[in-house]
């Protein structure tokens, strides 16, 4: 039988959730080009190549190394581009991901990431095209509602806010609106202006982004009616802070 | 109107507290209703700022356009919001007005607010106050204000123009 990796424990729609993000089994809701994904990041042209920050591995003529010889480099690494960001916040009122399961996520299923992860918003370093095909998996799925979340270079300010009145998460520096029912862009993610206006589909509903949330709130699921997540966290605690008192453990 | 603050009498603060940040357009209603309830004092309003410009990273300089950056009509005053309107604090002249004021919150607000009573805005000048404003004469140790309900409304720093909004009641008419 072909092992299962079981990533978290819980029997509640929001373990549930977790487990989803975290094998990427996740479902996709939206379509976003390449070219308006790249206009939202902001990082190059839409349409441009991608500049190089070293030539093409295969050019440099690597040393003889057997980890090389094991490890086969991402088609960013080995394309020689640049180290980009992408930074995501989620709105604690439902938001589908929690900043640590964008981390999961990112850090489980795609190579060559470097996670940051803070309360209400998680930033992901990777080379350039390597990063636009992780940013467009979790922008097009389960994983993103653009409504309850925002791809946020900078001023990210929103997360612990109230929602608005239309239910859209606060952004402060107005990147993206809800207009006739969907959410649209028309500045990338550090708030400059860009050349289209990008259709990011329709926002969940309260309902809907109750059910499909990975936070555990205690007017949704409560964190302490997860018994097994609740046995699971402590055990954790447990271990990491005896393992604190007994290194040679 | 009695240009006092407030520490003169026995008025109650009230802060307006609503489960959603406030479009301008409900904002606008809102301080309205409130402007027509008996014995308000002054309101302080307070919310999330709303910038001009980008003020960070590598956008700094950009103008937002942010689309609720719009004038309101609040009585005979018309001023332009800076913020997302999130709270409201209210002064009122007592404990009379209170069910009012609740009423005219009920009336503006399309979902649930908190309604909270305690002691949000300073009523009496600090150091500060008399560092910015001075006294009245070298005899007369009061604070130099015409008009001491504005203590605790702006900041030291701020300038009164952009931030003060000054509404006539009917008696002062």
């Amino acid at each position: 039988m072909a092992y299962k990796p079981q990533y978290y424990p819980g029997s509640t729609s929001v373990a549930k959730n977790r487990r989803k993000h975290m094998s990427d089994d996740v479902e996709k809701l939206r379509d976003i080009s390449d070219e308006d994904l790249t206009a939202l990041l902001g990082h190059r042209a839409p349409g441009s190549d991608y500049p190089s920050t070293h030539p093409p591995l295969a050019e440099i003529g690597e040393p003889a190394c057997p980890v090389r010889e094991v490890v086969e480099p991402t088609p960013g690494a080995a394309a020689g581009d640049r180290i980009r960001y992408a930074q995501f916040s989620d709105s604690m009122y439902n938001a589908p991901s929690v900043p640590y399961w964008r981390s999961y996520h990112a850090a489980i299923n795609f190579r060559g990431v470097d996670p940051g992860t803070l309360s209400g918003r998680q930033v992901n370093e990777m080379r350039e095209r390597d990063m636009e095909e992780y940013t467009k998996r979790q922008a097009e799925t389960e994983m993103t509602d653009w409504g309850l979340a925002g791809l946020r270079g900078c001023t990210v300010h929103g997360h612990s806010l109230r929602l608005q009145e239309d239910g859209v998460m606060f952004d402060m520096l107005d990147r993206r609106r809800l207009e006739g029912g969907v959410i649209v862009s028309d500045k990338d993610q550090v708030g400059v202006p860009i050349d289209r206006k990008v259709n990011l589909g329709k926002p969940m509903s309260e309902a809907e982004a109750a059910k499909r949330t990975t936070f555990y709130r205690v007017d949704n699921v409560a964190f302490r009616s997860d018994k097994e997540v609740v046995e699971h966290v402590q055990k954790v605690w447990e271990l990491r802070t005896k393992y604190g008192f007994v290194p040679k453990a | 109107m009695v240009k006092t603050a407030s520490v003169t009498g026995k008025p109650i603060q009230i802060k307006i507290f609503p489960q959603r940040l406030l479009q301008p357009q409900t904002a606008e209603k809102l301080l309205n209703e409130i402007d027509q309830v008996k014995g308000v004092i002054r309101m302080l309003i307070g919310g999330k700022n709303l910038p001009r410009k980008v003020t960070s990273g590598p956008g700094t300089g950009t103008d937002v356009n942010h689309p609720n950056l719009e004038i309101i009509h609040v009585g005979d005053c018309a001023f332009e919001l800076h913020v997302m309107v999130g709270e409201v604090v209210v002064e009122l002249k007592d404990e009379c007005a209170k069910e009012e004021l609740k009423k005219a919150c009920e009336r503006a607000l399309p979902f649930s607010f908190e309604f909270k009573e305690g002691h949000f805005i300073k009523k009496k000048a600090t150091l500060t106050d008399y560092g910015k404003y001075g006294f009245k004469s070298k005899t007369d140790e009061r604070i130099n204000l015409e008009d001491e309900r504005i203590l605790g409304l702006i900041d030291p720093h701020a300038k009164a123009e952009n931030n003060l909004c000054i509404i006539n009641s009917e008696e002062e008419k």
